[in-house]
């Protein structure tokens, strides 16, 4: 079970990482602008350089506004440990760069973000790390899929596009029976809605551009540590557990324990990659997070409305959102987000693909475009945007078909919401009477 | 690394760097249901600095085998063990919490292996509420979760850390949660020594001690102080869990106690 703070999240969201500095007394989070950092000495500077102590060195590796958004991030999802990233897909390679190497394997979701995807099903391959993809809450198929070089079993909390809620207690029952990590992008459930380290998970990813950051002002990422894996008993993770030659042969599992992989990350994945967020943009970040709870209640108050909505339109053939029982995976849905599971939904208009084109053009209020998790209500079609590069096969793995439009329901007012949906609706029959 | 003690392997930390005997030798000693990592930001600087750095895991905690000791006497007499089986003679022995009450028994059995004694968020008695030791059965978790409640200062429930990007109450929670924390408690709890055993002293001694320790009061830890005459350092600011959240200042106060003592002795020594 995860735990960093015995404070309310709510007051986590607004405190946790910072008290107001002796010097100035600056009541907001500094954003510390510096590429660098002065020793005090020759000594001082060795000893941070050999970890015999904690500061800052140089901001790619890490810098003091950044630290907060990350021990913030930890404390709300129970993590021992964050490390942010330039973005969220910067989080997800740094997460399998640091526990795969060449000749390693994974066992992924099939219904996972399109970039996810081409990165594990691509880029990875050609660095030697294979991927087999499986319907993640299929316990025979993933137990099927684990290999000996098998490093971790991944899923999205909530798929992207499919909406489909991964059982990350069942996953982490099959995962932890052959020594493997849960890593889990939980960029769809943001902290709050569901105790991702609690559930199942070891490992969390988040996309913090989305609601976390709720403004659509910031890129960033975050990986999260939820120190509750033995790296040590799995005997799967010599890049834990044996020394370290780039640092005087250093073990991390021995040296830090629960803290083992935020720490790998720091010392070697911001060093050699240096995928590292911008100070300004964790202070954007931390805008957000300070009213995350609050406009989370809100966006799934909207979405609950706008499902039932749409439901009740004759132009919209078939709603999907977890909450509802006709998605496969809505018992485990209301287990694991007993609020509500997120503020996703796709649905399918009539005029397929032509009508679902016509919808989209004919919003005014929503927001076309490639983000979800904005304050602002938002919708793509997946099949000619994010999820394009997929053949036909692994689009139907990913559970996207062509109709489908998915909305990232905002905190606007509903009726208004429901107005610009109304004029889509309206100019997708169109296109269906004149295909008729 | 690891070696062999009263038939159990025991895993000791040693600062990065292999144990080198020949040079002068700091041990370090945890608290209750911690292990060897609560040092991780002092051990590191002593070893690369001309130390050879012993901290060990207690039997039965994280990654030492064995039964954990049900007294603090066996704990005492597990560290003379554990030195002779390292061919250890004397050491600078650092104590946190319980770690220091475990070092008094090992200054009592073998009052010539202490160069100096060092206290850290400590005192000669640590009595314990029987609910707490109760609950530590039950759920060692539940337990942790008080512990660490009343064991760091403000800051640390506030989620700052010396350590960018980390957590310690989610550290130690896995930490305690999974080690023999009831044990340990109730050896805290029965152990009435501490005094008899801090007039037998006659090493130099220094106590590091927290404005804001609620596990281990100040006013216990100046009382000891003031017993042994001891070098006093007071980190304000602080909790209990004083080489975890404030350890750039106890490293601070460590080297520059020791490194007087080491002076005095090759002064001494010269003379």
């Amino acid at each position: 079970m995860g735990r960093s703070s015995y404070y309310h999240p709510d007051t986590m969201a607004l405190h946790s990482g910072y008290v107001p500095e002796s010097d100035y007394g600056s009541r907001a989070v500094p954003i510390y602008q510096t590429t660098s950092y002065v020793f005090d000495s020759v000594d001082d500077a060795s000893s941070l350089f050999n970890v015999e102590q904690g500061g800052h060195i140089y901001s790619r590796i890490s810098n003091p506004t950044v630290a907060v958004l990350e021990q913030r991030l930890a404390a709300l999802e129970g993590g021992s440990g964050a490390i942010c990233t330039a973005s969220g897909m910067s989080a997800l390679f740094t997460t399998f760069i640091t526990l795969c190497s060449a000749g390693d394997h994974i066992v992924s979701s099939g219904q996972i973000y399109g970039s996810t995807a081409t990165l594990l099903r691509h880029t990875l391959k050609r660095l030697g790390i294979e991927t087999t993809f499986v319907s993640i809450n299929d316990q025979g198929a993933l137990e099927g899929a684990i290999r000996a070089n098998t490093k971790m079993v991944f899923c999205e909390s909530i798929g992207n596009p499919g909406l489909e809620v991964a059982n990350l207690p069942q996953i982490n029952s099959i995962a932890s029976q052959y020594g493997l990590p849960v890593v889990v992008d939980a960029t769809f459930a943001p902290p709050g809605l569901c105790n991702t380290i609690e559930s199942g998970a070891n490992v969390v990813v988040h996309s913090a551009t989305k609601w976390i950051g709720g403004h659509g002002a910031a890129v960033g990422g975050v990986v999260i540590d939820g120190g509750n894996f033995d790296w040590e008993a799995s005997g799967r993770f010599p890049e834990l557990t044996e020394p370290y030659e780039p640092f005087h042969g250093i073990k991390f599992w021995e040296e830090f324990g629960p803290n083992a992989l935020a720490m790998k990350i720091r010392a070697e994945s911001m060093r050699d990659i240096g995928a590292c967020m911008s100070p300004n943009n964790a202070f954007l970040l931390l805008q957000g997070i300070e009213t995350l709870n609050m406009r989370m209640k809100q966006h799934i108050a909207n979405t609950k409305d706008m499902v039932q909505w749409l439901q009740s339109q004759e132009q919209v053939t078939w709603v999907n959102h977890p909450d509802l029982p006709s998605n496969p995976s809505n018992v485990i849905a209301r287990e694991l987000f007993p609020n509500g599971a997120g503020s996703m939904l796709c649905f399918g208009v009539v005029g397929g693909r032509a009508g679902g084109g016509a919808f989209i053009d004919s919003l005014k209020l929503a927001s076309n475009l490639a983000n979800v998790g904005d304050s602002r209500t938002l919708v793509l079609h997946p099949g000619s945007t994010t999820h394009s590069r997929l053949t036909h096969d692994a689009m139907v793995a990913a559970g996207i078909s062509e109709d489908l439009i998915r909305v990232s329901v905002g905190i606007e007012g509903i009726k208004d919401i429901q107005a610009d949906f109304a004029n889509g609706l309206r100019a997708a029959q169109h296109v269906a009477e004149s295909q008729s | 690394m690891k070696l062999m003690v009263n038939g159990y392997e025991a895993h000791v930390a040693t600062g990065g760097k292999k144990f080198e005997k020949n040079l002068p030798t700091v041990l370090f000693l945890h608290g209750s249901g911690l292990d060897h990592r609560s040092w991780a930001l002092q051990t590191r600087w002593f070893a690369y600095n001309g130390f050879g750095v012993l901290a060990p895991d207690f039997p039965g905690h994280s990654l030492s085998k064995g039964a954990p000791c049900v007294t603090i006497e066996d704990s005492g007499k597990w560290l003379a063990d554990f030195l002779d089986a390292m061919g250890v003679r004397e050491a600078h022995v650092v104590g946190h919490s319980q770690g220091f009450l475990s070092a008094l028994e090992l200054s009592k059995l073998r009052p010539t292996a202490l160069k100096s004694l060092i206290g850290v968020g400590t005192a000669a008695a640590i009595p314990v509420n029987p609910m707490l030791i109760e609950t530590a059965g039950r759920s060692p978790m539940k337990a942790a979760d008080l512990m660490l409640q009343w064991g760091f200062g403000h800051q640390t429930q506030m989620g700052v850390s010396a350590t960018p990007g980390m957590q310690p109450i989610a550290i130690g929670r896995q930490i305690m949660g999974n080690n023999p924390l009831a044990i340990d408690l109730q050896c805290c709890a029965d152990y009435w020594g501490g005094v008899d055993a801090v007039g037998l002293v006659t090493a130099p001694s220094a106590m590091i001690l927290a404005g804001q320790d609620k596990m281990t009061p100040i006013k216990a830890g100046l009382a000891i102080a003031d017993h042994l005459q001891a070098k006093l350092v007071v980190l304000k600011d602080y909790g209990h869990m004083l080489p975890i959240e404030a350890p750039k200042q106890v490293l601070v106060a460590l080297r520059e106690f020791i490194l007087s003592v080491e002076k005095q002795i090759g002064a001494s020594s010269s003379s």
